[in-house]
């Protein structure tokens, strides 16, 4: 059975779209630069387009093209170019050790530089031949060859690359510019809440943002033109959400789906002074009265609308970030929330989440408030030098997520007879935590970290944590002075193998001397147990 | 996907929230009886009521609460056949992907169909979701739930092994999930999978580094770029309701309020030593050494004298401020209060009178999931090297700039 697109699903796939796939008139268009900057760009028909000291082009020779791709920029005129790959350096037996950074000799002067640059020398070319006069460059090793070119590439190449303004892309342009403005939430965060939203096509939405139309966007992005957004906002005028513009919508994402309250018309006892739009036939004396008029009215009509929407309720989520009093808020909204609907409330600040949540747990309209710190480590990925990046971003803000319920006041909890537990059972236990990671694929790995938790010592053999599917065995030591041994190894293995596994390790067994004895025996069995399956 | 409706009806799926650690599915059959540790319940009745509604047990004593399905609360309460995903990663990768309303996503494999559901309501009914599962007993339960769960026209599921035999669709999907054991086997069919028109994702989800690499070598290979790796996970907080914490001048006083109770008994009972020339009962309990024993009450006295600053301010005495016996046994207690002593000036600056405030403290739960996989993305770009010099593009656009 194959599954080829004929052209005409195609073109109405792309009706579905929430934005062209290619770049239009009129479109912000964001920029990756040869240092990793990204500059967001108005891409305007029949215009220049500055990309700072890079240089300009003609906004003609963007439009149309579809997003992703890199650039050189020679004369005002783009080039597509591959996109790049990561360089192979394999295993080079390499290192800087010789390498003084900053000293390279320069063998072509600036003026030389600018000279190559002005008679429209290739970027790739003046680096060859900087690095052909390099006096000292055959001594450089390949890693800091790649090292140099890298400079240097950097340094002179015309090359950007247009960022598909996905959610994504423009969550994290937005964070890396001024987080504040986004109210700390990063691409994760924004994930999370989304999901825990539970946003889709065809849902009814309210939302409260104050993080300049992030979670606007993001919910618009999601419900690509079907359903119902109706947001809360602090002004007078319709609300400006700033980074909706960067998503470069088409209108329908929008149009259909958002409508605005804000917090005096979103009262149910708000009486709005509007003047008089009912104005008889008769006494309309111009088309511009007449205009004044009719836009007047459709203003009024949408107000009441939207109003009416708004109070009879039955929406799927609330969705707050706010830099309001979230109880405040919860408590004006909550009504118009259906049951089982979620709250999802988002903070920089974990201490506003906290005593909402102590709010939230005087009454009876919140299934489980709960709050959780999302977590993001990104990784360089470059051949032999893998490592998580040096430079992270500390937070990405809190959320609270708990779901609408109706209450039953005459339910009365079951009360279980507390069950007497060990006295052991809660102390704090130092403990070593070995790892044998990966038996199938590399060399054993074993890794030992020191870690201090609370662990339930009912039985050697209760499982501590559950890692993921995979070859791996662990192999958990909680020691005060070696009480229990233990041992498990999880997913792709089958339960007996584990099984098998953790009794060859021979639990319960003492001394540091077992050890090694341990994690041997736990491999072999992993070991085996793996080459069974596969 | 699952009904929208306002009240339960009979054959909704529904989800049954126990407790938080003890959510399950239900698919409410008049007639049937739904039997848990908190309480006996009738299908029947909990038809018409509506979603989100706290239900109590027909004997009164235990409810529970009757839940809308969300793929969130299904991947709470679904029935494990493999490792699953949960929301932490499940949203990343959804988000970096780009899957939305109308995408079009592949996944292998299925297992037990957590991040299937999530994906499914995120495209919605104009989008597709190819899922390949080659354990064939996982494939046909996931089959089934699909079908139970209405995604029967999102989700289209197919039993096989994509290493070997790659994919069902060509130049189709916008996103690619790989959720395998060697996801570097099934690149190069990812590659014939995805569409060309635009830029295309992938992501490769595996716990082990060594996994990665290869991985990266054969996105690498195959010409995906922007490959990059991240880890993410979700740290739940711990709440709990406290009094305000004690300053430590409250302290202070305390001590040397003790302290000048102790002066005090020493000193009336080196003037009781000396006025006494009869022996009297206390030497009947054969006091051991005198100074040990002043200084023992002492000790109990300050601590005694802790507690009672508490107490004396709130009456609904919390746990902490049970009297403790060396307080209310101390045989010195009345005979302080018989002899003229220097404490007698009233004690420390207690507290404010009113109930202590309350305060809320928040910290990470000390139990915390430290990995669960990398996720490693790349993406492919409609670049075509141009096959022969292109139509020049570059000398069409050197035409002269358009007058204002
Ligand atoms: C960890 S589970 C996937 C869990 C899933 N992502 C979820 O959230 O529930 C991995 C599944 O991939 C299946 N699998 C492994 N190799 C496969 C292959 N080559 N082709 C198809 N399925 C495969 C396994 O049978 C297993 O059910």
């Amino acid at each position: 059975m194959i599954f080829a697109m004929t052209s005409h699903d195609a073109s109405s796939l792309q009706e579905l779209d929430s934005r062209d796939v290619t770049i239009q008139s009129g479109d912000l268009v964001l920029l990756r630069l040869p240092n990793g900057d990204v500059k967001g760009v108005k891409v305007e028909k029949n215009s220049t387009v500055a990309v700072g000291r890079l240089g300009s082009f003609h906004a003609n020779e963007l439009i149309g093209q579809p997003y992703g791709l890199t650039y050189e920029m020679a004369n005002k005129i783009l080039k597509a170019v591959p996109p790049r790959t990561l360089q192979e350096v394999e295993d080079t037996e390499a290192t800087n050790e010789l390498i003084n950074d900053g000293e390279f000799v320069q063998p072509l002067t600036i003026d030389e530089i600018e000279k190559l640059k002005a008679s429209g020398v290739h970027v790739s070319d003046m680096i060859k031949m900087q690095i052909e006069q390099h006096a000292n460059y055959s001594l450089k090793t390949e890693y800091s060859k790649e090292k140099y070119k890298k400079r240097k590439e950097e340094k002179y190449s015309k090359s950007f690359t247009t960022i598909e303004p996905t959610l994504f892309n423009v969550c994290e342009y937005w964070f890396n510019k001024d987080r504040a403005r986004i109210r700390d939430i990063r691409v994760d965060s924004l994930a999370q809440m989304l999901n825990l939203a539970n946003i889709r096509p065809g849902g009814r939405y309210l939302v409260v943002d104050d993080a300049s139309g992030l979670v606007v966007a993001g919910i618009l992005e999601r419900m690509g033109g079907e359903g119902r957004l109706l947001t809360i906002c602090d002004t007078d005028s319709p609300p400006a959400y700033p980074v909706v513009a960067n998503m470069n919508f088409k209108p329908h994402v929008t149009s259909g789906v958002l409508v605005s309250l804000n917090w005096a018309t979103s009262e149910e006892d708000y009486i709005p002074i509007i003047p008089p739009s009912d104005v008889p036939p008769d006494q309309i004396r111009s088309e511009r009265q007449k205009s004044r008029l009719n836009k007047r009215k459709a203003v009024t009509d949408l107000l009441t609308r939207t109003r009416d929407e708004l109070f009879s309720g039955e929406f799927d989520s609330l969705v707050v970030a706010s830099e309001y009093d979230p109880w405040s808020i919860l408590q004006k909204l909550i009504p118009y929330v259906a049951g089982s609907g979620s709250v999802v409330v988002h903070s920089p600040h974990l201490q506003i989440l906290a005593d909402l949540q102590t709010q939230m747990r005087t009454t009876s309209q919140f299934l489980s408030p709960t709050i959780t710190e999302p977590w993001l480590r990104r990784y360089q990925i470059l051949p032999g030098r893998t490592h998580p990046t040096m430079n992270t971003s500390g937070s990405g803000g809190f959320i609270l997520h708990a779901i609408k319920i109706y209450d039953d006041p005459n339910a009365s909890a079951i009360t279980f007879p507390r069950r007497t537990k060990p006295k052991k059972a809660k102390t704090e236990h130092e403990g070593i935590e070995l790892f044998l990671h990966d038996a199938w694929l590399g060399p054993w790995y074993i890794g030992v970290r020191r870690i201090q938790r609370r662990v339930a010592l009912k039985s050697p053999m209760s499982p501590i944590v559950l890692q993921r599917h995979s070859c791996m065995v662990f192999v958990y030591i909680f020691e005060r002075n070696l009480h229990y041994v233990h041992a498990m190894s999880a997913g792709l293995l089958s339960r007996e193998s584990r099984m098998r596994a953790m009794s060859r390790s021979g639990v319960n067994t003492f001394g540091r001397e077992v050890y090694n004895q341990l994690i041997v025996q736990c491999a072999l069995a992993a070991n085996l147990a793996l080459q069974g399956q596969l | 996907m699952w009904s929208t409706a306002r009240e339960i009806a009979a054959g909704d799926l529904v989800i049954i929230w126990l407790t938080r650690d003890l959510v399950q599915p239900l698919i409410i059959t008049p007639g049937k009886d739904f039997n848990s540790k908190f309480g006996h319940y009738r299908h029947a009745d909990l038809v018409g009521i509506p979603y989100g509604s706290k239900v109590a047990s027909r004997t009164g004593k235990g409810f529970i609460h009757v839940l809308r399905p969300t793929p969130e609360l299904w991947t709470m309460a679904l029935p494990h056949r493999t490792q699953i995903l949960y929301l932490a990663d499940i949203a990343f990768i959804t988000s970096h992907l780009n899957i939305k309303r109308g995408s079009r996503v592949i996944e292998a494999g299925t297992g037990s169909g957590s991040f299937s559901h999530s994906v499914a309501r995120t495209v919605g009914s104009i989008g597709h979701l190819w899922s390949y599962e080659f354990h064939e007993v996982r494939a046909s339960k996931a089959r089934e739930e699909f079908a139970r769960h209405g995604m029967n026209d999102i989700v289209t599921l197919t039993h096989r092994n994509v290493c070997k035999d790659g994919f069902t669709v060509t130049d189709a999907v916008d996103a690619v999930f790989l959720d395998l054991p060697a996801p570097w086997e099934a690149v190069e069919h990812a590659k014939v999978a995805l569409r060309k028109d635009r830029t295309t994702r992938i992501c490769c989800f595996s716990p082990c580094m060594e996994q990665v690499m290869r991985t990266v070598n054969a996105l690498n290979d195959a010409g995906f770029t922007e490959i990059t790796m991240y880890e993410t996970l979700l740290r739940p907080i711990d709440v709990s309701h406290v009094p305000v914490l004690q300053p430590v001048g409250e302290i202070s006083e305390k001590l040397k309020q003790a302290e000048r109770k102790r002066e005090d008994k020493r000193l009336k009972q080196i003037a009781a030593g000396r006025q006494s020339t009869s022996k009297r009962k206390r030497e009947d309990e054969g006091t051991p050494v005198k100074d040990q024993t002043i200084m023992e009450e002492a000790a109990e006295e300050a601590a005694g004298g802790s507690k009672r600053i508490k107490t004396d301010d709130e009456d609904g005495a919390p746990l902490d401020a049970v009297p403790t016996p060396a307080m209310d046994l101390d045989p010195h207690e009345e005979s302080d209060a018989a002899l003229p002593t220097t404490v007698a000036s009233p004690p420390a600056p207690s507290p404010s009178p009113i109930a202590p405030k309350k305060i809320s403290v928040s910290k990470v739960m000390p139990e915390v999931r430290g990995h669960t996989s990398y996720l490693t993305f790349a993406s492919l770009q409609p670049f075509e090297p141009p096959a022969e010099p292109a139509p020049s593009a570059a000398a069409a656009m050197l035409a002269p700039k358009p007058k204002p």
